[in-house]
């Protein structure tokens, strides 16, 4: 009997700081999932082939996984132009993976020369050139970094071909439909207007003097955890937008106001809604939200 | 939430436009739930079945007056033709004819709700009874900030001084001190208005 | 004869142009071709944006960027005269989750370069589990990172004053119950023993597990002694468990910041470092010489600064750093503040230097600030450092050390040896 073929995995790098494959390589199922595919080419991983090989020669592939933001020229391996490069795999591959928000919508490293660095088919929320020809081949996991089981649960649903929902962006529904404060344990400091009095307390909100964007970026990381244990909002960070095409924006660690008033309401809710919502919370004073859980004994 | 399309909201309107009218004329103190009843011939005892005390009335009236003010100034913000100068120019006509056709309502917010601070207590702490009015100027700053005609500011420094404003030539207004009618007054308002809260 | 070779999986890329002499390295220049400009994305954004934008310099020591920026607005303020006063709760937080980066790092540097690069030397097949056993234990002990920091890769739990997360004796216990775990692993698998009877055991032939057949293969393959360079080290980062200080032929605790230079180099877009003119070696060898690490300077007493103590220290650290996170758990009150600075200062104007001991060495970050905002800001990574196309004096560390290799396979994984981070040496 013929065992069915592995599909080949071809994961290619461009402008990047290897962030999305670290991430997925602390994906808990890493070793059974990656040994579900022949992986042709792989940044961290011994692989069968070497760069020189992908970059020189025309490999099969089934799979392209692109990170890093790209360039048209000026960003070379093995004395090719990498986007070119990728481009002719992303025309014969069944499927085109961009993994973080670089190889998305140009992220961080975009920032250097907003001319000329963008993501594989969108610069920031802009379809450019490659938009055209890939889209219906396109699935887009932006985050920074993508969180492991965005990636590892995009290949098994490619391998279990199971349909895949995107949204215009061509994020993956299942991920991107949620918001990051669905899930975060300050919700209720959230909903009664109880700001957190600074950093490192477990009690109060973040979204409006710590500049969180959680109730308006699409990602499930408080409903999955980060690491399976963690996310930005349970220790006190504020969640930075990082799967949106704008990140990372200017003034991290701040709100947006337009005259005392979050510039940016959650994802859906009017802002007529959100102030009358907010009015009527912030004329109450809930006690215990104004206390400390834990009140520990000196 | 206080339209009256019921036979019974309808009947709470009428309740507190009796109210307004009588607390116009006479003052708050002087006004009785008896003189409410008599004004629009209804009981007394079926008066508390609208409104459990007089504090209570006080407190839905104001609620009444703002969501009313609220819903013109609504009107003006969905208006996106408009630009904030005109927008402003519209917010101080809808208030000055307001005082002008209706001088019960704006009275009542300066003569009622700002000087028996301890009616309003309890229920209608901080801002929430006017919350229908301020939500409304809050998206008019908002939208005037983003589309970068005002200025960012704090949101009270914008709202003290248009407010503020608006309310003292109301009260001169009723004081009878101002030499022109109180319409006369809206362009050069609407333009100190615009020329101090402008980017 | 002139060999290029281009070197892959070192978190990028390197171009390798070897030039053979008699069949042995008589030089080698190392260029890496690409540049992503973080210190100018960073001009003119708000200070604390640093702490968001620096660690995406890198996907693997992130985390090590993240308290280097902190500690350089920290710094900064210090000398503007807003006093910064860390609880010891912050500071060990802060120290736990870095040392669970390095160790981290050291393992994916043992089970995904060292060992199949040494296996593929002889063509010998790897054993079937290697990468499962990489990807379990860093796995695990970044678990343990982000129960404090939120996430791995890529958290910015660290702000001036401390940090943001408020844990619980239950964070504590779940977080000491992986560092239990991850030990097991090292005892069961990597070195074959127990921590105690490593302490006791006083040869590395002794060593058992994975590591066994790390140092088999070097010696089969006449790796161990190769790889000597200056025999110069360096340590800036101040932590409990490293010493700062310096050794070219004796010690100093004396070093300056003001005293490292960056050099752009024509053939690359990396710039070059130096310390009063000369090239120093950073990382866990130069951590464990200037610790005066007894194990450590009896094998240098016969080594040198070879490939066989370079790829020691590494192994003794994270050894060594697994125990101190432990005790650091161990000791952590929560009720201690997480953060003692009120309020950050608005439009302010500072000045600082943070440094902290990366997995690959001594990692540097300026941060200028005026009105609040980066004004200009610089990072020097420990690969610049070891990587250095060097001065007109002498070749960099790393150059220097694949003199004399007999082939691009010897060199590369001498070059290998000084666990070579591309992305970070470009930033």
């Amino acid at each position: 009997m013929v065992k069915p073929t592995k599909l080949k995995i071809l994961w290619l790098q461009s402008i990047t700081c290897n962030g999305n494959a670290h991430s997925f390589f602390s994906h808990p199922d890493f070793m059974t999932l990656i040994q579900k595919f022949e992986v042709i080419y792989h940044p961290i991983l011994d692989s069968a082939y070497s760069l020189d090989d992908v970059i020189n020669k025309k490999l099969a592939c089934d799979i392209l996984v692109v990170e890093g933001a790209f360039r048209e020229t000026g960003m070379q391996k093995a004395n090719q132009e990498i986007y070119a490069i990728a481009k002719s795999y992303a025309k014969k591959a069944k499927h085109i993976i961009t993994v973080g928000n670089c190889s998305t919508f140009g992220g961080v490293f975009r920032l250097y020369d907003t001319e000329s660095i963008g993501g594989f088919c969108f610069n920031d929320e802009t379809p450019n050139e490659s938009y055209k020809l890939f889209k219906k081949k396109l699935i887009s996991l932006p985050g920074c970094p993508a969180h492991p089981r965005w990636i590892g649960n995009l290949l098994s649903m490619i391998l279990s071909q199971r349909q895949i929902l995107l949204d215009n962006f061509h994020r993956p529904l299942e991920v991107y439909g949620y918001n990051a404060h669905a899930g975060c344990p300050r919700s209720e400091y959230f909903e009664w207007k109880v700001d957190s009095k600074n950093y490192g307390y477990k009690e109060g909100c973040l979204f409006y003097e710590y500049g969180c964007q959680a109730p308006y970026t699409h990602a499930n990381c408080n409903k999955i955890l980060w690491n399976e244990v963690s996310s930005k909002t349970r220790v006190g960070t504020p969640c930075f937008g990082c799967t949106e095409p704008y990140f990372p924006k200017k003034d991290l660690w701040h709100t947006n106001t337009l005259m005392g008033i979050p510039a940016t309401m959650p994802i859906g809710v009017p802002r007529r809604a959100y102030l009358t919502l907010t009015g009527v919370a912030k004329s109450f004073s809930i006690k215990r939200l104004n206390e400390p859980i834990i009140k520990y004994k000196k | 939430m206080l339209k009256a399309e019921t036979k019974r909201g309808k009947k709470r309107e009428s309740i507190i436009k009796a109210a307004l009218t009588l607390f116009s004329l006479n003052g708050f103190h002087k006004t009785t739930i008896p003189d409410i009843a008599r004004r629009i011939g209804m009981s007394t005892g079926n008066i508390y079945n609208y409104f459990a005390s007089k504090d209570i009335l006080a407190q839905e009236i104001i609620k009444y007056t703002s969501e009313v003010l609220g819903e013109e100034i609504r009107k003006i913000n969905q208006q996106d033709t408009l630009s904030t100068h005109e927008k402003i120019h519209k917010i101080v006509e809808v208030y000055f004819t307001m005082a002008t056709k209706k001088p019960e309502m704006i009275e009542y917010f300066l003569r009622v709700y700002l000087s028996h601070r301890e009616v309003f207590v309890g229920e209608c702490d901080k801002m929430i009874c006017v919350a229908g009015f301020i939500t409304e100027i809050m998206i008019f700053f908002a939208d005037g900030v983003e589309c970068g005609d005002l200025r960012d500011q704090d949101f009270f420094s914008a709202f003290g001084l248009f407010m503020g404003y608006l309310g003292g030539m109301a009260f001169l207004n009723g004081e009878a001190i101002l030499p022109r009618a109180l319409e006369d007054y809206i362009d050069d308002i609407a333009y100190n208005i615009y020329n101090a809260l402008k980017a | 004869m002139k060999v290029k070779y281009l070197i892959e999986k070192i978190e990028g890329e390197a171009e390798l142009e070897f030039d053979f002499k008699n069949g042995l390295v008589d030089n080698v220049i190392i260029s890496f071709p690409f540049y992503r400009g973080i210190e100018e994305i960073l001009k003119d954004r708000d200070a604390m944006d640093a702490l968001v934008i620096t660690p995406r310099v890198c996907g693997i020591c992130n985390h090590a960027h993240l308290i280097a920026s902190v500690r350089a607005i920290e710094n900064g303020l210090n000398k503007a005269g807003i006093n910064i006063n860390l609880t010891q709760k912050a500071i060990s937080l802060r120290e736990f989750t870095l040392s669970c980066e390095i160790v981290h790092s050291h393992f994916k540097w043992f089970y995904l370069v060292a060992l199949p690069q040494l296996l593929n030397l002889d063509g010998i097949e790897k054993p079937d589990n290697y990468i499962l056993k990489a990807s379990w234990a860093s796995t695990n002990i970044v678990k343990a990172l982000a129960i404090f920091s939120g996430q791995w890769p890529h958290a910015s739990y660290a702000v001036p004053g401390g940090v943001s997360c408020d844990p619980t004796y239950e964070d504590i216990i779940q977080a000491e119950a992986l560092v239990d775990e991850v030990t097991r692993f090292v005892e069961n698998e990597l070195i074959g023993m127990s921590i105690d009877e490593y302490h006791k055991t006083k040869e590395i032939s002794n060593i058992k597990g994975d590591m066994s057949t790390i140092f088999d293969m070097m010696s089969k393959k006449n790796i161990e002694e190769k790889g000597k360079s200056y025999d110069r080290f360096i340590v800036f980062g101040e932590h409990q468990i490293f010493q700062t200080g310096q050794y070219n032929k004796k010690y100093s605790n004396d070093i300056s910041f003001a005293h490292i230079k960056e050099q752009i180099q024509h053939n690359s877009k990396a710039k070059s470092v130096t310390y009063k003119d000369m090239c120093y070696e950073v990382g866990p060898l130069a951590r464990a010489i200037i610790a005066k690490n007894d194990f450590v300077l009896n094998l240098h007493n016969k080594y040198k600064d070879s490939t066989l103590i370079r790829v020691y220290a590494r192994l003794d650290e994270t050894l060594r750093l697994l125990m101190y996170m432990k005790s650091l758990l161990a000791n952590l009150n929560v009720k201690e503040l997480s953060c003692t600075l009120a309020k950050m200062p608005k439009a302010f104007e500072a000045n600082g230097v943070g440094m902290v001991e990366a997995a690959r060495g001594s990692l540097i970050h300026q941060s200028i600030i005026k009105d609040g905002k980066i004004q200009k800001y610089n990072i020097i990574t420990p690969t610049q450092w070891n990587l250095s196309s060097g001065t007109q004096k002498e070749a960099g560390v790393a150059a220097q050390a694949m003199k004399g290799s007999i082939s691009v396979e010897e060199a590369t994984f001498v070059f290998r040896t000084f666990d070579v981070c591309s992305v970070c040496t470009t930033h």
